[in-house]
């Protein structure tokens, strides 16, 4: 402490040792915070249509399109350390053989509390296919919104907040006339 | 000239000065600490808690590095100097 040097040098260590704290305790204090907010999400339509990979211009491939309508409030997810939400509606089935798919279709991202309201009319955001490049071993898909909290400091949560009430089944691959 | 510059770089303060500067520091940080994150917390604003934090720090950086004269009140006493030639 004799020089100035060391005064910063002393003051320094001991400001990061409390910066530490102070993270530490912000991020503990998320989870005062509970909060489980439910919405609904419908599909109101789905077509499949054939069309070509797009990597491959050989390849057949069966592309779905699904218009669906969610509504959530989510404003109880933002808190101090709550930086921004991540949303997303992710369609989930089954193939013929067991195996599970998710599929996430369409995502935002909200930052202020504002816009936690959610109301939107949409279709899928990408490209929604399968893996064996058809629909007809597909079982009947529940579609979900999902959100992902993240915060300033700490860790990050997951939650869901609406879902389909039926599964809905994929209809049978419509040509392009 | 330089004799005075490096006096003004090294910034030196006396032993009490230091006890004093010590004590500032780790009471204030603390302080700041838990003052700022219950003023964020209360507010729900993290920018409340770091903009408070950082408001504390600023003036602590200016209160405690600086040498000022409050720091040098109590000079160590140095014996007079023992003349060694006298036998």
């Amino acid at each position: 402490m004799h020089t100035v040097y060391s005064r910063i040098n002393n003051v320094s260590a001991m400001l990061s040792t409390c910066i530490m704290g102070l993270l530490a305790a912000v991020s503990l204090s998320t989870f005062l915070f509970t909060a489980d907010p439910k919405g609904t999400l419908s599909v109101s339509s789905i077509q499949v249509f054939p069309g070509n990979a797009r990597r491959y211009a050989n390849k057949n491939q069966d592309f779905a399109f699904v218009n669906f309508n969610v509504t959530a409030d989510l404003t109880p997810l933002f808190n101090w350390n709550t930086k921004q939400l991540f949303l997303y509606v992710s369609a989930e089935y089954e193939s013929k053989r067991g195996v599970k798919n998710e599929v996430v279709i369409w995502d935002r991202i909200v930052r202020r509390k504002e816009d936690a309201q959610l109301s939107v009319a949409g279709r899928n955001k990408y490209v929604f296919r399968d893996m064996s490049a058809s629909f007809k071993n597909a079982s009947p898909a529940n579609y979900s919104l999902k959100y992902n909290v993240m915060p300033y400091v700490g860790v990050l949560t997951y939650g869901e907040a609406a879902k389909t009430t039926h599964p809905v089944a994929f209809p049978e691959r419509q040509e392009l006339s | 000239m330089s004799a005075y510059l490096q006096k003004l770089v090294e910034g030196k303060i006396d032993f009490e000065g230091q006890k004093l500067v010590e004590r500032i520091a780790r009471d204030t940080l603390i302080a700041a600490t838990v003052i700022s994150f219950l003023a964020g917390f209360a507010l729900q604003s993290i920018r409340v808690t770091f903009g408070l934090f950082a408001l504390f720090v600023v003036a602590l950086s200016i209160a405690v590095v600086p040498p000022w004269p409050a720091y040098n009140r109590h000079p160590v006493k140095w014996l007079p100097a023992v003349d060694t030639k006298a036998t």
